[in-house]
């Protein structure tokens, strides 16, 4: 399988005030496609961090991050963002729906901005997707009418509208009850398998983590194993 | 196309998501509403007064000497422009004339003249020696009636000087005056009366009638003009008494507003203010200082009626207002006490009945048309001239009606305007020389200048006082045979046109080709060494003109205040509602919307709003304008009169304000969401991240 995420002594530094504080202290990572992952790690650990950086939302300090090929360093603001929108996609913690657009329109938002296919294809795409979370019936709804897991299936559709390559989804289960929680983490497998898409999520939950094919544990910046970050967990 | 979409119903959506938004709605729907209804008001007044200016006296451009230290002022009654004349105003008429937009060139000059008009023991007393003077003598019964009212009149003031004496220091009563009335009051002074007439009448003239203070000087505006080509030009002018002045004769037409607030009888004149403000404005006497006033001065104010009774007047008077107000009084003066003691209840019967019953019985005008008017003013040179013309009528400026603006300016022919204006052509200076070699005289000296230069009507100046001359008087009041003999001559166009002017009214053909056509006289005055200058009729109207100047102004300040607060509050509220969704637009930003998206997306909300509520403010705007149209604004005063052409205006919507509203509301939201879209652009995707706490 093609290496879609490469990351090589990548340190990540913040600044509050005059105190350096590091996030990352060389990390080297190794993602295959189609690969389920687990970032892991107690908070303060730097998931979110590295999250950032494979995400594009973030620069690292030093250090190289390849996204599908693209070092992320060389980029602009504007072609972070053609790279996000095109080649990723992402659930968060706080589902992070718009909350003035009905569902439909919150998983046709990203076909929208990419301005590639007529309504009639956004149409069933995002039909289809909708009925792959078993949300079909509410696309009309706004978020506020729906319970949290159900927010999460939508941000789940919203995610993969654009058959990225990668998704990425920080804590997505943390506002979650376990029940629902679990729901969310099936349907996200199922989505891996279906759509052959790479998840990466973070957690510090073991249970949640159960479900990745391969565990990234951080600690104070580093990975625990350091041999786990550039092995792929398939054998 | 899909973004534009995507904005718009992101924009839409987010309308009425927030409180703010409803606050900053708030805020453009009233400042459209105040632009939209103000633009109206403003354009709406600048019509009605360009039809008011253009149309009574103003024409659409005022041409006038290059060398003249002010411009002309039309209305600024009490502040007379310092003009240079036009001195020979056939040249500027000819050339202009010969320009295809200009349909006619009306000469006009304005000017202040004093009109001391005689008090009612005068008037009396001259109709009384007209009868005794007119051959052959007046019927006996008629000289017996006239004498009846002397002596009524003498009564009033002895009456007066009695009431005077007891609440006045006695020094304070002149005791010649008290015995001159006495005297006059005796029926000896009247049995002896038919036999040394004009003996009785002299000591009457010059011993009673200076004892009566009702006389009074009257300011008198006059603008003097072709009347015929005035007349022709300015169709809002129309005549309401009388008759027009017969063309190329001398005559005045006075202002039917003069006229009626200035030589009507004061009483009945605030009797028909009184109806005005009851039955137009719609006030009550109860409640308002102002109209218990005019009720209070007419029932204390009753001499100016009193001294016009004769003892058979007086009579059928007193019958009438017993009748009126249920009273058995005999005493006169109280019985017109009582009967002007009016309130919101009886006003409008009293009205009726004064104008029916008693009305007859007075004369309301001290001038009737027909009458002559001795008229003083300073010619140029300071001099005074003393000309008397008469009066043909009064006349009013349609939709003018109530204006002093407007309606103060009485219209007089050229030539009595220049006989007033005093103006040296070289004809004169010749005739001056000619008249100077016949009397044989040395140059005339300082003091003489005027008589020699303007010997006809001057000389008889001097001769009006004391003592009097009977055989003058039998040609009339200032008894002038010249004057006389000037009334009947008719005047050749080409003798009117040919002299001077101080200004003239350019009349156009179309009165939008005005910027075209003030070109065209100033190339035209150029190319004929005219020497003229030219203004628009908003300059030439004077201070008035520049009214609409200032209330735009006024309304730009205030629109611009309120704009100017709502950019500020709209700044601020935007800036919140951005830093509210903060983890929304990094949401955005993180699932691929570039910069220019945020951005576009701020902008368009707030302009989606500001276009939204500036709709309904714009449509409450037309609404009320609307209502004012079909409900029309009341003139409260004169010069709201003049503003609106009328007693209402009914303001029309003015689309320019409407364009502008919406102008306006685009480039405040605009420029009051740019701030904090930009800053909604700095918004890094990580805040999409960061967990809800």
């Amino acid at each position: 399988m093609p290496e879609i995420v490469s990351i090589r002594g990548v340190r990540k530094d913040y600044h509050l005030d005059k105190v350096v504080v590091p996030a990352l202290r060389g990390v080297d990572l190794s993602v295959e496609a189609g690969e389920f992952i687990s970032i892991a790690g107690p908070s303060g650990s730097g998931k979110t961090t590295l999250l950032n950086l494979i995400g594009c939302v973030d620069v690292a300090t030093s250090g190289t991050v390849m996204i599908a090929g693209h070092d992320t360093a060389s980029l602009s603001d504007r072609e972070l963002t053609r790279l996000r929108l095109n080649t990723l996609g992402f659930i968060f913690q706080s589902f992070n729906l718009v909350p003035v657009l009905s569902v439909f329109q919150n998983v046709e938002f990203p076909l929208l901005l990419q301005a590639k296919y007529t309504q009639a294809e956004r149409s069933s795409r995002v039909d289809a997707l909708l009925a792959k979370v078993g949300l079909n019936k509410h696309s009309l709804h706004r978020p506020s009418e729906l319970s949290g897991g159900q927010r999460q299936r939508v941000a789940i559709a919203r995610a993969l509208v654009t058959r990225p390559q990668i998704v990425l989804a920080d804590e997505p289960t943390a506002n979650l009850d376990s029940v629902t929680g679990d729901t969310i983490l099936n349907l996200m497998k199922q989505m891996n398998t279906e759509e052959k898409t790479t998840f990466i999520f973070s957690t510090h939950d073991a249970k949640v983590m159960s479900h990745a094919d391969r565990v990234i544990r951080l600690a104070d910046g580093l990975i625990s194993d350091p041999a786990a970050g550039l092995v792929g967990a398939r054998p | 196309m899909n973004g534009f979409r995507l904005l718009m119903r992101i924009a839409l959506r987010n309308l009425s998501a927030s409180f703010l938004n409803i606050v900053i709605g708030l805020i453009i729907f009233a400042g459209t509403l105040f632009f939209v209804v103000g633009g109206s008001l403003i354009s709406s007044i600048d019509q009605s007064m360009s039809r008011s200016i253009i149309g009574s006296m103003a024409g659409n451009a005022q041409v006038y000497s290059a060398a003249s230290a002010d411009a002309p002022a039309l209305f600024d009654n009490w502040n007379l422009p310092d003009l240079a004349a036009i001195p020979d105003f056939s040249k500027v008429k000819t050339a202009l004339l010969a320009d295809p937009d200009i349909a006619a060139v009306v000469p006009m000059g304005v000017g202040v003249a004093t009109v001391a008009s005689g008090n009612t023991a005068d008037q009396a007393l001259e109709r009384l020696r007209k009868a005794y003077s007119s051959r052959p003598r007046a019927p006996k019964a008629e000289i017996e009636s006239l004498k009846a009212h002397v002596r009524q009149i003498v009564k009033v003031i002895q009456g007066d000087y009695a009431k005077l004496s007891v609440v006045a220091v006695a020094d304070a009563v002149d005791g010649q005056s008290s015995k001159d009335l006495e005297k006059a009051a005796s029926d000896a002074f009247w049995s002896g009366f038919d036999a040394d007439p004009f003996g009785h009448l002299e000591f009457l003239e010059n011993r009673i009638a200076s004892l009566i203070p009702d006389s009074d000087m009257i300011y008198l505006h006059y603008a003097g003009t072709d009347l015929d080509s005035f007349g022709r030009s300015f169709d809002r002018m129309q005549i309401v008494d009388g008759t027009a002045v017969p063309k190329g004769r001398r005559g005045m037409l006075l202002s039917k507003f003069v006229y009626e607030s200035q030589f009507k009888l004061k009483t009945a004149h605030r009797l028909d203010d009184i109806h005005d403000a009851l039955t137009v404005q719609g006030r009550h006497i109860a409640g308002d200082p102002e109209l218990q006033d005019w009720v209070k001065q007419n029932r204390l104010e009753t001499r100016a009626i009193m001294l016009q009774f004769d003892p058979l007047s007086a009579r059928k008077a007193t019958a009438i207002l017993q009748a009126d107000t249920g009273s058995h009084e005999t005493d006169l003066a109280k019985l017109l006490s009582a009967f002007f003691d009016t309130n919101d209840a009886n006003f409008e019967v009293r009205y009726k009945e004064f104008y029916g019953q008693l009305a007859p019985l007075l004369e309301l005008y001290r001038l009737k048309p027909g009458d002559s008017l001795t008229i003083e003013a300073y010619t140029k040179s300071g001099f005074q001239e003393e000309i008397n013309v008469k009066v043909y009528g009064t006349f009013e400026f349609k939709g003018l009606e109530k204006s002093d603006l407007a309606g103060a300016l009485s219209l007089m022919d050229l030539m009595s305007f220049r006989d007033l204006y005093g103006y040296v052509t070289p004809e004169k200076i010749a005739e001056a020389k000619r008249i100077e070699a016949e009397a044989g005289a040395a140059a005339p000296s300082r003091a003489d200048a005027e008589s020699a230069l303007f010997g006809s009507a001057s000389a008889v100046a001097e001769a009006t006082p004391v003592p009097i001359d009977d055989k003058a008087e039998l040609s009339g009041l200032a008894g002038r045979a010249e004057s006389r003999a000037a009334e009947d001559r008719v005047y050749s166009t080409e003798e009117i046109d040919k002299g001077v002017a101080l200004e003239a009214a350019v009349v156009l053909k179309d009165p939008a080709r005005l910027p075209q056509a003030m070109k065209d006289i100033r190339a035209l005055s150029d190319g004929h060494k005219l020497g003229l200058k030219v203004v628009d009729w908003q300059k030439a109207a004077g201070n008035i003109g520049q009214f609409v100047l200032v209330a735009n102004l006024i309304l730009f300040i205030a629109t611009a205040i309120i704009f100017v607060v709502a950019l500020v509050i709209i700044n601020n509220a935007v800036v919140m509602a951005t830093l509210q969704r903060v983890r929304e637009i990094g949401t955005l930003r993180a699932i691929g919307a570039q910069k220019g998206f945020v951005l576009a997306m701020v902008l368009t909300e707030t302009v989606v709003l500001g276009l939204v509520f500036g709709t309904v403010g714009s449509l409450a705007g037309v609404g009320v304008v609307g209502l004012m149209h079909h409900v029309g604004i009341p003139a409260s005063n004169t010069y709201l009169y003049f503003f609106f052409s009328g007693p209402r205006l009914y303001p029309d919507l003015s689309v320019g304000s409407l364009v502008g509203a919406f102008v306006v509301v685009l480039v405040v939201t605009c420029a009051s969401a740019l701030y904090p879209a930009l800053m909604a652009t700095r918004v890094s995707p990580i805040q999409a991240m960061a967990s809800e706490d």
